[in-house]
């Protein structure tokens, strides 16, 4: 059993003409929280649908939890969570109903996830929360029932769409300590972002632009590669010398 | 005024970039008029009539001849299964089933008594009484042209002389009403989903924080839609004309000003509609249950009002169509004229005055 | 993936149950449907309001006006109240009104003639604008009129028709309604809701959610299909015992046979349902797909007027409804106890639409969604 949680290989997607995801390669190791940092439209919520194998690649190859994303897709579906900016949850239902029902969909049977359950209520502090039809909810407690709906089968790789949109930092901040909790038992954890502080969270960042990974590596790395103060000046000086390069093709 | 134009443009334009509003507007009516006319048809025509002639004379092949030729009765498809009639019946294959016995053609001769028995399939009651009816007028015939010549029946003869619709055909009857029909899902349904939407994107409550009057933003939004209304109208009384001969005998004139009258009634509804409900969901069940179904079930359109149980009679008193359809009818078919009509019209006004009335109180309140 | 599949119709279920909206479409519709329906589908020609000018004012019109008067067909006036009334052209302008729908006229010499045993002719006027009407109107007139002359002058036709109205002799329209709203509702309610629940899966987001478990798309189609056939189902029943205690209508055939063949129209409407669901991208697209279709499913099954009343060319249309061929399946379970063996030619038909409709259709939302 090898140590590589993902790796893909000039991942390439296009719609029509237009290509979303350019030709893209990483490698992601087990228990690691790696980051995509770029601005809206750069193509990181198109790269981690096809890692989940919601989306086919149009080129290029790539391994999710050692299973090839083209052809074994639908098992590597039983060994990944996934967790999306619109917090897919059914307003008109309970918490509990959510779980239960999604629990169903990962065809796990009734006491293992009543287990489930209490595990991750006691550990997101889920409480009475879960007896709420969930559009009655705050935000934060939307996003951790989307996660605890994420994590109920146990997945070896979480993949995160930007998770914390809309969320204050005190609970952005709580959200954080919780992934670095499961990092530590060993969950590799895929986060998209254009959040600075979220990004220096990660242990590992690529920075996205135009569909093209631009740069790559700890974010105190990259902040003392580029010469800058901090994650977020670094970010804009990058993206503009970018933009310079690109502009005449 | 400047105001008002401007709302009525992007209204306009609104309209004409959406497929969806373009495909109500004018593709709908067109298939109501298509569906309503030839589908909805009370003319009992080529009813399968299953004949078993068990008599086999001159007189016996000379009646069955005459049920096939008449433009009432038609033969079955197969006529293998004559053995049972009433699994003939059962399985739709003919509605009725006609028995000659042995015997009619001496009775017809000797002028003895003779009875035919006759099998209806009750069970669609449009059909059977006018099948007993046909076939009494088919024997009827028949025997009345065996009579010597020039040999009248004393007694009384009936005279029959049909005023405004001598062919009697159904659609004359039913395509003016459609304009009915159509006129107020349209007007209704636009109106109710357009405002809904507004309120669904927000731009409702920009509208309304800018300095115009809420009455100015309605009747911004209401013009295009009158303008609208009557396209369509005009398209369904085209079709009437062209492809169903309906005649119009009277003033287009009149019919233009009570048609006015009748889509300001039913925008009044549309608004109604949009100032209680706040999604174009609801908004479009809500138009379509408030008109479509009362104005086709209640008003006459089809079926008669007197004979509804009284509760369903008091209750057409306030479906808007039911005026505009005597109206129409009555001037389209009848040449009728203004005086004939003053009381319909006074009605639809009120109407109107009252569904505005709710709905601007009900509006106020709403967003105030 | 049993377990995926329970999960699924479990959630749907409790959906149902807590959308208020949803809940009273499901009550109310087919309670509406039958008061509306059974109340109002009725187009017995009754009451009709009969001028009669009578320029004879003797003992034989006074009779002819009373036989005129006998049985609810006609409400007959006397408009002749003195001899220098109005004369003839009032008579259009009471059609114009709508004050009166025939009007009949009898002459000067009638009384004379009848007891001289002669022929005389009486006019009667209609206004045909409402043909039905007018048609069925002047048939009564006629056979009035007939057994009138006949008991003057001892004629009566030697040959006479005996008809037999077999499943509803006394016409009652609500008899034949009720099978048809049974087709109609079954249709409206499965229609509508599959067209709308994938497309609304997709707006809030969460199809996107169902597509990375392990659930496959088959099972996700089946849970909710089968959610809407059970509703359907159950629709089915509610209004069939409504029917049944509310309007007494019989049923004449067999209940299971009925349900049977209800389940296997479901492929078609639910089949139709996918399909809209695959064509629309919002729910209210969904919405005018459906309602388009149900309008020309409902004028086109002789639901409100026979079939063979249409045009030739229509009668054919009608055979791309299949819930034309339900509802004579409706018709001949509930009124004339049909069997299998009667309603072979329909129940054909019906498989064939509901295995290539579902099946296109399957495959169609399988494309889509992989």
């Amino acid at each position: 059993m090898n140590n590589t949680a993902v790796e893909i290989n000039n991942l390439t997607k296009r719609f029509g003409n237009f290509t979303a995801v350019d030709g893209i390669s990483l490698t992601v190791n087990r228990g690691e929280i790696f980051g995509f940092l770029g601005a809206n439209g750069a193509g990181k919520t198109t790269a981690i649908r096809m890692l989940c194998g919601l989306l086919l690649p149009s080129a290029g190859s790539g391994r999710v939890a050692g299973l090839d994303i083209i052809r074994q897709f639908e098992a590597i579906k039983k060994n990944i969570g996934y967790m999306s900016q619109k917090y897919a949850l059914y307003g008109d239902l309970t918490g509990l109903q959510n779980l239960n029902f999604y629990g169903s969909a990962y065809g796990l049977d009734k006491s293992y996830i009543a287990g489930r359950i209490e595990e991750l209520s006691e550990r997101l502090s889920l409480g009475d929360f879960l007896n709420r039809p969930s559009s009655s909810l705050p935000t934060g407690w939307c996003q951790r029932l989307a996660l605890s709906v994420a994590l109920l089968h146990r997945p070896q790789i979480l993949f995160l769409d930007e998770p914390t949109g809309g969320v204050d930092p005190v609970f952005r901040r709580k959200f954080w300590n919780i992934l670095y909790t499961l990092a530590d038992e060993g969950v590799t954890i895929f986060v998209t972002t254009h959040y600075m502080d979220e990004a220096e969270y990660c242990g590992r960042i690529s920075i996205m632009h135009r569909g093209k990974i631009v740069d790559r590596g700890k974010p105190f790395e990259l902040i003392a590669r580029h010469n800058a103060d901090n994650l977020e000046s670094m970010f804009i000086d990058l993206i503009k010398r970018q933009e310079l390069t690109d502009e005449p093709a | 005024m400047n105001r008002l134009k401007f709302i009525a443009l992007k209204e306009l334009y609104h309209i004409l970039r959406d497929p969806r509003s373009l495909l109500i507007v004018f593709l709908m009516p067109v298939m109501m008029t298509f569906l309503y006319g030839y589908a909805i048809n009370l003319d009992v025509e080529d009813v399968v009539i299953a004949v078993v002639d068990q008599d086999r004379t001159d007189e016996s092949r000379e009646l069955v001849d005459r049920f096939y030729n008449s433009a009432y009765f038609s033969r079955p498809e197969n006529e293998t299964s004559l053995t049972d009639p009433e699994a003939l019946l059962r399985s739709t294959e003919a509605a009725a089933v006609l028995l000659i016995k042995p015997g009619f053609g001496r009775a017809v001769e000797r002028g003895d008594k003779f009875y035919l028995s006759l099998m209806v399939d009750g069970s669609d009651n449009a059909l059977s009484a006018a099948v007993q009816s046909y076939a009494n007028q088919v024997l009827l015939q028949f025997l009345k042209d065996r009579l010597p010549a020039g040999y009248i029946l004393p007694g009384i003869q009936l005279s029959l002389q049909v005023k405004y619709n001598p062919d009697l055909k159904s659609s004359h009857f039913f395509v003016p009403g459609l304009v009915a029909i159509i006129l107020i899902m349209i007007s209704a349904l636009l109106t109710s989903i357009t405002i809904a939407r507004e309120k669904e994107t927000g731009t409702m409550e920009q509208l309304l924080t800018a300095p115009v009057k809420t009455h100015d933003i309605l009747l911004g939004k209401l013009i295009p839609y009158i303008v609208i209304a009557f396209l369509d109208g005009t398209l369904i009384l085209v079709f009437a004309k062209l492809v169903f001969g309906v005649p119009f005998i009277g003033s287009h004139l009149l019919l233009l000003l009570f048609g006015f009258i009748y889509v300001t009634t039913s925008l009044s509804i549309g608004i109604l509609i949009s100032a209680a409900v706040n999604t174009q969901q609801l908004a479009m069940m809500f138009a379509l249950t408030l008109t479509m179904l009362p104005s086709v079930m209640l008003s006459g359109f089809i079926f008669p009002i007197k004979n509804m149980p009284f509760v369903l009679q008091a209750l057409s008193h306030i479906v808007p169509a039911r005026y505009f359809l005597t109206i129409i009818r009555g001037i389209m078919l009848k040449g009728a004229g203004l005086g004939v009509f003053i009381g319909q019209g006074a009605m639809l006004v009120l109407l109107m005055v009252i569904f505005l009335f709710i709905a601007v109180k009900s509006f106020n309140r709403g967003t105030a | 993936m049993f377990r995926a599949y329970l999960g699924l119709i479990k959630k749907e279920f409790i959906q149902v149950f807590r959308d208020s909206n949803m809940l009273r479409m499901i009550f109310a519709m087919p309670i509406v449907q039958l008061i509306l329906f059974g109340y109002v589908v009725n187009i017995d020609v009754k009451n009709i309001t009969l001028d009669v000018y009578d320029y004879d004012r003797g003992r034989e019109s006074r009779e002819l006006f009373d036989a005129f008067k006998a049985g609810d067909y006609f409400v007959p006036e006397d408009i002749l109240t003195d001899r220098d009334a109005p004369p003839l052209w009032l008579i259009e302008d009471r059609f114009k009104k709508r004050e009166a729908e025939m009007a009949l006229v009898v002459p000067e010499d009638f009384s004379a003639k009848l007891a001289r045993k002669e022929s005389v002719t009486v006019g009667l006027v209609t206004d045909g604008t409402d043909a039905n009407s007018a048609r069925i109107g002047s048939g009564y007139a006629a056979m009035i009129t007939r057994t009138f002359s006949q008991d003057r002058i001892d004629y009566t036709p030697p040959v006479e028709i005996r008809s037999r109205i077999l499943y509803n002799p006394e016409a009652e329209s609500v008899y034949y309604m009720v099978p048809g709203i049974v087709a109609t509702i079954l249709t409206m309610l499965t229609v509508m809701l599959t067209s709308m629940a994938i497309v609304r899966e997709r707006e809030m987001g969460t199809l996107e959610q169902l597509l990375v478990t392990p659930i496959s798309t088959t099972t996700l189609l089946m849970g909710k299909i089968s959610t809407f056939a059970l509703l359907g189902i159950f629709e089915m029943i509610l209004t069939l015992i409504l029917g049944v205690l509310w309007f007494d209508i019989p049923f004449v055939g067999s209940p299971p046979l009925l349900f049977a063949l209800a389940l296997l129209y479901l492929l078609t409407t639910l089949g139709m349902g996918m399909f809209f669901s695959t064509v629309s991208s919002t729910q209210q697209q969904a919405m005018f797909f459906a309602w388009f279709f149900f309008i020309f499913a409902m004028l086109t099954s002789g639901f409100f007027t026979p079939i063979s009343n249409m045009p030739r060319w229509m009668q054919y249309v009608t055979y791309l409804n299949p819930m034309r061929f339900f509802m004579s399946i409706t018709r001949g379970i509930m009124m004339k106890g049909s069997g299998v063996a009667d309603l072979a030619g329909d129940i054909y038909i019906l498989a064939v639409y509901g295995l290539a409709i579902f099946g296109f259709s399957f495959l169609r939302f399988k494309k889509r969604t992989a």
